[in-house]
């Protein structure tokens, strides 16, 4: 187990800078997953961690112990591929034995280790064979168990579960959680998927165009998002938001937009008059059945079994509402919302920061 | 009725891809086949009978594959030594070109040595001007080397000629192996020198084994170098010797087709040893694709 500390890490291809200055610090055993949109820089962060790409600015350290300049090799790191990157002509056991036997360790001892990873990730039967001889999900364990047998100080995921399919994803997906909850080895994982984020990790870093948007723990981000691209980011479906200006009058408190009145709770940053962003989330809605409330069109009702998803139109804007069980409503019937004032958000229009 | 036809129809398109591949499959058979055929009607046929112009012998015989062997011809004294020379020219040329060609395209396509692509093209750049223009010039500088009549100047020289071929050849193949196996293996704790031997090696397997065939053949089949940087009667290879033979007015034929019949097995024979290591696929289950 060992602590992870960036501080101001830049990074340039030749003239483009992809990633500016960010520093964040991960606990020991803490599971941390890097999240954001293709092109955010996460990836590059994790591959200069692990020693795959030269650090422009800035310093890592693991257990305090500037890394910059060491080798790959030497930081005590083990990586999970997208890709798997399992040597093709060596079977499972010799795939898992690979690093231990550069290291010359005596063969008991990688033995013990092969054995003991291969229980833990059920591959005790498949030691033999050769990774062409595995499923995807088979091979991805594999190279789990390549991390395991290092039992290193930080484990590496890029994005290992983008190449399994939807079901095998989610399998896999409370597979690692269980992992790290028996291991409990420091790891950062990085995805793009914010479902992944949300279920996996301890904490989770946002990124967006090289630079931290938000850390916090997966709740915390859903529930209070520090910007409005943390607050579009995370949640599925995204959260609603509406372009509107802020109202203050009689120490009541509203968002103009669309031509309605949208509820909020008072404010301390905001100012009458101020151009906001208004976001709630499509489970904080719900259809009001006294007939009060905001009048809205419905589109599309799309019933996905335990919940129903409405796509609903009020003035120019439409809006996502997601219903617990089913429902009556059809399209172009006309509905009354209902919105949990206190699970609004509310952001700057101009700097697009929560206001609170 | 008109299930018939329809039959028939079919049947003619096939007869007509039939006659096509046929009217392409024996001129390319015969063109492959009749310069055999004649050595080895040359090679059984007694002195006398060879150029009779019959499409198969009267008494065939083996007569002359005893007199070969047992070097009773002038022109065959050194038969074993110069089979020797070749086969040894061939296989160091072989070994030679694969060490350097292996570690070049490993240097340039893995470790991305800055300007070893420029190295490659200017290597390539070498085929543009044809081999025999440029064996005047390797004479002499064989000559500066002192390697004149040494079999060491012929091996250097077709390595020299094979090289830039087989590390193009070696680059793309390994252009192809997945990256992340190298950053897979660096983080495991390899050095590029283990990375080469324990990951890339390997997996080239089916590459080496063509490049090294072909850098192997191409020394064997040598002529115009092997005359000139060797001159030495034991010293020669057997291409050359087989030239020798026409220096007379009255060649002995059925010997020298004996020879060359003799001379082409051992390729013939390398190529079907190896051609089973040359499949791709290998790198089967590295990476998803």
């Amino acid at each position: 187990m060992a602590t992870v500390s960036f501080q101001n890490i830049e990074k340039s291809f030749g003239k483009t800078k992809i990633i500016h200055g960010i520093s964040f610090d991960i606990a020991e055993g803490e599971f941390v997953v890097l999240v954001g949109p293709s092109g955010c820089g996460k990836s590059t962060l994790l591959r200069m961690l692990a020693g795959l790409e030269p650090i422009t600015g800035g310093e890592i350290a693991i257990d305090n112990k500037v890394i910059n300049d060491l080798d790959s090799k030497d930081r005590d790191i083990a990586m999970v591929f997208q890709s798997y990157a399992l040597y093709p002509h060596m079977t499972v056991r010799d795939n898992m034995a690979f690093s231990l036997k550069l290291r010359k360790a005596d063969s008991g001892l990688t033995n013990s280790r092969v054995t003991n990873a291969a229980r833990i990730l059920n591959l005790d039967p498949l030691l033999d064979r050769f990774p062409r001889e595995l499923s995807g999900g088979q091979r991805q364990r594999v190279a789990m168990g390549r991390a395991i047998v290092r039992d290193p100080k930080v484990f590496l995921f890029d994005e290992p579960l983008s190449n399994l399919d939807a079901k095998l994803r989610v399998a896999m997906r409370a597979e690692i959680k269980a992992l790290h909850q028996r291991l409990k080895t420091t790891t950062v994982y990085v995805t793009h998927d914010q479902i992944e984020a949300m279920t996996m990790a301890d904490r989770i870093v946002v990124m967006h165009d090289g630079i931290v948007e938000q850390i916090g723990t997966p709740l915390e981000l859903f529930d209070r998002p520090g910007n409005l691209f943390v607050a579009q980011f995370i949640g599925s479906p995204s959260m609603n938001v509406l372009k509107g200006t802020l109202r203050r009058v009689d120490g009541r408190e509203w968002v103009e937009a669309e031509g309605r009145q949208w509820p909020t709770l008072i404010h301390t940053q905001t100012l009458d008059g101020q151009a906001v962003h208004y976001g709630v989330r499509p489970t904080d809605i719900t259809l009001s059945s006294s007939g009060t409330g905001i009048a809205a069109k419905v589109i599309v009702v799309e019933p996905t079994g335990a919940e129903t998803e409405l796509l609903l139109e009020v003035g120019g804007a439409q809006l996502v509402v997601v219903m617990h069980g089913r429902t009556s409503v059809r399209p172009d019937d006309t509905v009354h919302l209902e919105i949990a004032v206190d699970k609004t958000h509310v952001f700057d229009r101009a700097s697009e920061q929560r206001l609170d | 009725m008109s299930a018939n036809a329809k039959r028939r129809r079919l049947t003619w398109k096939m007869v007509s891809t039939e006659a096509k591949l046929l009217l392409i499959g024996i001129p390319v058979f015969l063109w492959t086949m009749i310069p055999i055929y004649h050595m080895v009607l040359f090679s059984i046929s007694p002195r006398n009978a060879a150029t009779s112009g019959r499409l198969w012998p009267k008494e065939p015989t083996l007569g002359n594959f005893a007199f070969v062997f047992q070097q009773k011809h002038f022109y065959l004294d050194h038969f074993w030594a110069q089979l020797g020379n070749s086969l040894l020219i061939a296989i160091s040329v072989g070994a030679l070109t694969l060490a350097v060609s292996t570690a070049a395209a490993f240097a340039i396509s893995r470790l991305k040595v800055r300007g070893g692509r420029t190295v490659m093209n200017l290597a390539l750049f070498t085929y543009f001007i044809p081999a025999a223009f440029l064996a005047v010039p390797m004479y002499k500088t064989m000559g500066n080397y002192g390697l004149l009549n040494s079999q060491w100047s012929l091996i250097l020289a077709m390595v020299t000629i094979a090289s830039p071929y087989c590390i193009w050849v070696l680059k793309q193949a390994s252009d192809k192996l997945p990256w992340e196996l190298d950053e897979a293996a660096r983080m495991d704790g390899a050095t590029a020198m283990q990375l080469f031997r324990l990951v890339y090696l390997p997996l080239m397997v089916p590459s080496l084994v063509a490049v090294g065939t072909y850098a192997l053949l191409l020394a064997w089949n040598e002529y115009l170098y092997a005359f000139l940087l060797l001159s030495k009667d034991s010293s020669v290879t057997l291409a050359v010797a087989l030239g020798n033979f026409l220096a007379a007015d009255d060649s002995p034929w059925e010997l020298l087709m004996t020879t060359g019949l003799i001379y082409a097995l051992p390729p013939a024979a390398i190529y079907y040893t190896f051609k089973r290591y040359m499949v791709s696929g290998l790198t089967a289950g590295a990476v998803k694709s």
